[in-house]
């Protein structure tokens, strides 16, 4: 029944042929588990390939679409999880088990004559590797992605003469685009696995050409075992093994959310994919006019070292033990990348806000200070012609206005009213302070003490500064009229204020921030700068907000149960509403009321993502929590134990004791 | 035969090559948007200031958002600096403790006016054109060529 169709088909095309040449194959010293990598290689690539064709089809290769497209895979397409999970992880993978290959080349001696070819296609592999390992992460118009590629590009630009056009070419602009995704996409989805193809082909046609090279004493090499079944085998065994640890990374350490790219974003510290991090810190070494060896020299002396090492290196010895010179050459070589990828790793900046990098010791909020908020630059006075008095009591009462808009209550106590963190106020103009003091203390606060926790409200404009001072000089508790007393006699002030402050909050739509999906280690970090000194430390701190209908800031965790919903995406419009738009508490007189960080621009909306992705966290809602998985993935994972063991007990184990 | 293929090759390839390269000089124009008041802001003291306009990235039309540096020397003289730094395009912060700017990068130290101190950065901050109208201060952005002495506007 099959014998006639065979023979039918074999007569018009060469199944079996091709079949017996794949499979048929002398290996001198039989099989052994040290042969295995190249097979490992070959199905860790070919599962890369599986994983992204299936992700292209919920993929959107636009700026504006491109997250949002990879998280609603990840989070929302039943196994989406499993199919990213193992792309990302079978792509780490592949970088080590290409190096742990090339190691093993190397030690064997096998790249030498009369497989130059195949070590020479072997390092346009590797090459290859190293470009989808780069255009990869981009694709995904992530934090990580976006800056390791910026810096990448830029890198370009310095190459000596051509640089300016690659960078432009590279990124299809002047900046980091739509044209810079589109590129990399086509780069990383077509071209380039066309060229892994081609050169997987003729690697492959190299190999058999000369065939294996076997152990290195010739007497080992007398006999030949064969590739199937002794050495297919193997493959296959540790081939599952390796798959086997990546289902489990994608059940039990998820590929990172880092949240969508931001372009504005100075708190993120842009480095390079773990597998350049070797080339990013030799690039510290090199500076000035150096620059160009450590971005172009060392790169091409490395590439350079590998594709000639057959032709330089022609001792016909293949045993390693009679091999010194290239055996230290080789390790001093994987030590110092190795030394230098766990450098990068660890390098931090030098000097950081805590926006710069999440868990700063220190928290000073540097940005807090430095931005100007649209909301609290005040109307200049326009009034001109005043007597000094008049103008001073204006200062005051401007101050006082000043007092309230800038939270400075959330720290600072005045009439018993106010935080705790910062001194009590209520009798400054007792003690003795110049206004130069003063106004130095809250301009940048560590030129008074070093030890400051105070953030520094450079923001504010000279007369808003003496404004503040010539209101906290009027401080003088138990000595005569207290500001707080002025305050009650003069209500006239209301209806100024009134129109300082923001419409009632929760009125305009949800912003964009509301659909993105956050990364709540970035979101800690904003939080801490921006959130925190009225909201409190992780959210939890009931700080004082005189003058609102309950007396304090809201904590936000746990939130308000009206805004709270375990559905992560109606949670993140609830407040995101909030946080774009500000709000203003109940109350006669708020002494605190929440800015429109959305509106005033103070936050990107990536970063209002992150906050919120943050915010769900301490009310124990995951952001990117999946939505559709499919199967539980520790299920999924039990499935895949069991199947592994059902195919080592039946097949594996049997054939190798027959063995 | 091999002449016909090589025109036929050149006739095609080099509209094709022409596609991928021409469209990246395509400069886009910004517009001096208005960035903020000049009178608020504190003398001699960098404050980061952002802005907003309508702008196009091939075929998508966005908003864009950029952010700027800005030391005000008096109501009508400032510094506006690119936020990007020189030495390979990263966001630089200013470090009120050491009155520095600092990019995290490559650890490059810029002073107030913007001249390298320390660090791997091979020219000072870029400044960009601004103009000043009724106290309004207005911005035109502008990227210039990363990690190269002079400053060339990409």
């Amino acid at each position: 029944m099959w014998a006639p169709v065979k023979t039918w088909i074999n007569d018009r095309l060469p199944v079996s042929a091709v079949v017996r040449w794949g499979l048929e194959e002398d290996i001198p010293g039989g099989s052994s588990f040290a042969y295995v990598f190249g097979s490992v290689n070959l199905i860790l690539f070919l599962l890369l390939a599986v994983t992204g064709v299936l992700q292209l089809f919920y993929y959107v290769p636009t700026t504006d679409h491109a997250y949002e497209s990879v998280m609603y895979l990840r989070l929302q397409v039943p196994f989406g999880w499993l199919i990213h999970g193992l792309h990302y992880w079978c792509a780490q993978a592949f970088v080590v088990m290409v190096g742990v290959h090339m190691a093993q080349v190397f030690i064997w001696g096998a790249y030498k004559n009369p497989r130059q070819v195949t070590w020479i296609t072997g390092v346009l592999l590797l090459l290859l590797v190293a470009a989808m390992a780069f255009a990869g992460p981009l694709l995904a118009w992530d934090q990580l992605g976006y800056w390791a590629a910026e810096v990448g590009t830029s890198i370009a630009g310095t190459v000596p003469w051509i640089g300016a056009f690659l960078q432009r070419f590279t990124r299809g602009g002047e900046t980091m685009g739509q044209q810079t995704l589109s590129r990399f996409f086509i780069l990383h989805v077509v071209i380039l696995p066309a060229l892994f193809f081609a050169f997987i082909v003729i690697h492959l046609a190299a190999f058999r050409q000369s065939g294996s090279a076997g152990p290195w004493e010739a007497e080992k090499r007398k006999q030949a075992g064969r590739f199937w079944p002794d050495q297919a085998y193997r493959d296959i065994l540790i081939a599952s093994l390796v798959i086997i640890i990546l289902a489990g990374l994608c059940v039990f350490w998820r590929a990172p959310i880092t949240g969508v790219a931001d372009p504005l974003g100075r708190s993120i510290t842009p480095k390079p994919a773990w597998s350049f991090l070797f080339l990013y810190q030799t690039l510290k070494v090199f500076k000035g006019s150096w620059e160009a060896v450590g971005t172009v020299g060392v790169p091409l002396a490395l590439i350079l070292l590998l594709f000639f090492l057959p032709f330089y290196d022609r001792n016909p010895e293949r045993n390693p033990r009679k091999r010194p010179i290239a055996l230290a050459g080789g390790t001093a070589l994987v030590v110092l990348i190795l030394v230098l990828t766990v450098l990068g790793q660890l390098s931090q900046p030098a000097a950081q806000g805590a926006s710069t990098g999440p868990g700063s010791p220190k928290g000073v909020p540097l940005e807090h200070g430095a931005r100007v908020e649209p909301n609290a630059v005040a109307e200049p006075n326009k009034s001109t012609a005043i007597l000094s008095e008049k103008v001073a009591s204006a200062g005051v009462q401007k101050g006082r206005e000043l007092y309230r808009s800038q939270g400075c209550a959330a720290c600072h106590k005045i009439d018993g009213q106010g935080g705790t963190t910062g001194p009590d106020l209520s009798n400054e103009g007792n003690k003795g302070r110049s206004a130069d003091w003063l106004a130095t203390q809250i301009r940048n606060p560590k030129a008074n003490s070093a030890t400051s926790i105070m953030p520094p409200y450079s923001s504010l404009g000279q007369e808003q500064v003496e404004n503040l001072v010539a209101y906290l000089l009027s401080l003088r508790a138990g000595g005569g009229q207290t500001a707080g007393e002025q305050e009650k006699a003069k209500p006239v002030a209301r209806g100024v204020e009134s129109r300082q402050l923001p419409a009632s909050g929760r009125q305009g739509p949800p912003g964009e921030a509301a659909t993105l999906i956050g990364g709540t280690k970035l979101g800690h970090a904003l939080f801490a700068d921006y959130c925190r000194s009225c909201h409190g430390l992780e959210g939890t701190g009931k700080v004082p907000n005189p003058g609102s209908e309950k007396g304090i800031v809201p904590g936000l965790n746990p939130v308000d149960p009206t805004l709270s919903s375990d559905d992560p995406s109606v949670f993140a419009v609830n407040i995101d509403r909030i946080i774009q738009h500000g709000s203003v508490p109940k109350g006669p007189q708020p002494a605190i009321y929440m800015p429109a960080y959305g509106d005033g621009m103070t936050l990107t909306q990536p970063q209002i993502a992150a906050i919120e992705a943050y915010i769900l966290g301490l009310n124990g809602v995951d952001r990117a929590k999946i939505i559709q998985p499919g199967m539980s993935p520790e299920r999924f994972f039990l499935w895949t134990i069991v199947a592994f063991g059902v195919i080592c007990v039946t097949a594996v184990i049997p054939f190798l004791i027959k063995k | 035969m091999g002449i016909v293929s090589a025109v036929i090759s050149l006739l095609l390839g080099i509209p094709f090559v022409a596609a991928l390269i021409a469209p990246t000089y395509r400069r886009s124009q910004s517009p001096y948007a208005k960035a903020g008041e000049v009178g608020p802001l504190p003398k001699e003291q960098p404050v980061s200031l952002r802005f907003q306009f309508q702008g196009t990235d091939a075929f998508l039309r966005q908003t864009e958002t950029h952010e700027v540096w800005v030391v005000k020397h008096s109501d009508s003289d400032l510094t506006v600096f690119s936020p990007i730094c020189t030495h390979l395009g990263c966001h630089y912060d200013w470090l009120p403790s050491a009155n520095e700017f600092i990019c995290p990068c490559h650890n490059s130290y810029f002073s107030i006016t913007g001249q390298v101190l320390a660090g791997p950065a091979p020219r000072p901050l870029d400044t960009l054109p601004y103009r000043i109208e009724n106290g309004v201060l207005y911005v035109k952005w502008e990227r210039f060529q990363a990690g190269i002495p002079e400053k060339i506007l990409v």
